[in-house]
């Protein structure tokens, strides 16, 4: 799992708005760097990396909460719990699919048809989720999501 | 589950007196849920109480340069906590899915032999060899069994995390380290005998 980036120039004796502007910029990059092949369900770490990215961003957002405009910041945060959401129900099957391999290669031959098929079903789910997070993505993107967070981080401290 | 409101909060003020205010908040949040947590049936109060450490270890991680050494330990703690109870919900995810599973194929099977007797005053035994899902259910049932006690190891280890955490005075060392604010260091140019000085600031 990604680290969370160190904020740079960050101070115990900045204002919490002024902080709220540097660690939100961080923590929306850091949420665009991990927002590639996440379709990629070949590469499971991907797809989690960028959950992780959106629940430290959500986390932020609702840690400043007091720092932003209300209706802008409101705005952000939906759009952002919505990705996360999108990213969890792919993630869910994800660990499911590679916890019941793992569990199948384990057990006697005998065992395994059943264990087989409970993975089947979270194929199909992980597809779905899959598709899914394709329009989460897509709805994120058109609606300019890392623009409105780039604005709202710009937007306190100044 | 919401999060509680963090009352006081000052866009103003600096970000170590915001950060203590959040970090009291999400501390006495964590432990509102150990009472109920302790009870391995209590599954809703063990998700909780992961969110709980979650809330906590994200405030610590960004804020935990303002405050004493301990903060970060803390960090820590509260990532292994939040860890360890992700691994329990992952049992408890997983679980009623395979008991779902299992049961829905039975009752595929039931309507199976029904349908292949439907005619018969009473069910020819050698149906037996025909329940199509047979091979499956055993191997569900092994699942089952390891979520199971796999679920019980984990739960036990939590406990234990837990009791060290109170052996170890978590709660009091993170309130202790709160209290003991950092003071930055700024440097300042070379005096004129080429010393480095330095300033403290609050």
């Amino acid at each position: 799992m990604a680290k969370p980036r160190d904020i740079p120039d960050l101070h115990a004796d900045d204002a919490f708005a002024a902080a709220a502007a540097k660690v939100v910029a961080v923590r929306a990059q850091e949420l665009a760097d991990h927002s590639h092949n996440v379709l990629d369900t070949s590469d499971i770490e991907r797809v989690h990396d960028m959950r992780v990215a959106t629940r430290r961003l959500r986390a932020v957002l609702e840690i400043f909460a007091p720092c932003f405009p209300k209706r802008q910041h409101g705005e952000v945060l939906r759009d952002v719990k919505a990705l996360a959401d999108a990213l969890g129900e792919r993630r869910d099957p994800d660990v499911h699919i590679a916890a019941l391999d793992t569990f199948a290669a384990a057990v006697k031959p005998s065992s395994r048809a059943g264990v087989r098929l409970l993975g089947g079903r979270f194929r199909d789910e992980q597809a779905q989720a899959n598709a899914d997070l394709a329009q989460a993505l897509q709805r994120a993107e058109e609606s300019d999501l890392q623009g409105r967070l780039r604005a709202l981080a710009e937007g306190p401290a100044g | 589950m919401r999060a509680r409101r963090v009352k006081g909060l000052d866009p103003a003020a600096s970000l170590a007196d915001n950060a203590e205010r959040i970090v009291r908040t999400r501390l006495d949040e964590l432990y509102s849920f150990a009472p109920k947590a302790l009870n391995p049936k209590r599954v809703k109060a063990l998700h909780d109480m992961r969110i709980a450490a979650k809330r906590l270890r994200y405030v610590l991680e960004i804020t935990s340069f303002c405050f004493g050494p301990y903060a970060s330990t803390a960090t820590k703690r509260a990532k292994e906590l939040q860890d360890l109870l992700g691994e329990i919900h992952d049992c408890d995810e997983l679980l009623p899915r395979v008991r779902a599973v299992q049961r829905e194929l039975r009752d595929g099977d039931v309507d199976g032999l029904l349908e292949l007797g439907a005619d018969a005053d009473d069910l020819d035994r050698a149906l037996g060899a025909r329940v199509r899902h047979a091979d499956a259910y055993g191997g569900l049932e092994v699942l089952a069994v390891w979520l199971e006690a796999r679920r019980t190891l984990l739960f036990e280890r939590f406990l234990d995390r837990w009791k060290t955490l109170q052996r170890q005075a978590f709660r009091e060392r993170l309130e202790r380290a709160l209290d003991d604010r950092v003071v930055e260091t700024e440097s300042l140019p070379p005096s004129s005998d080429g010393q480095v000085q330095s300033r403290m600031t609050a």
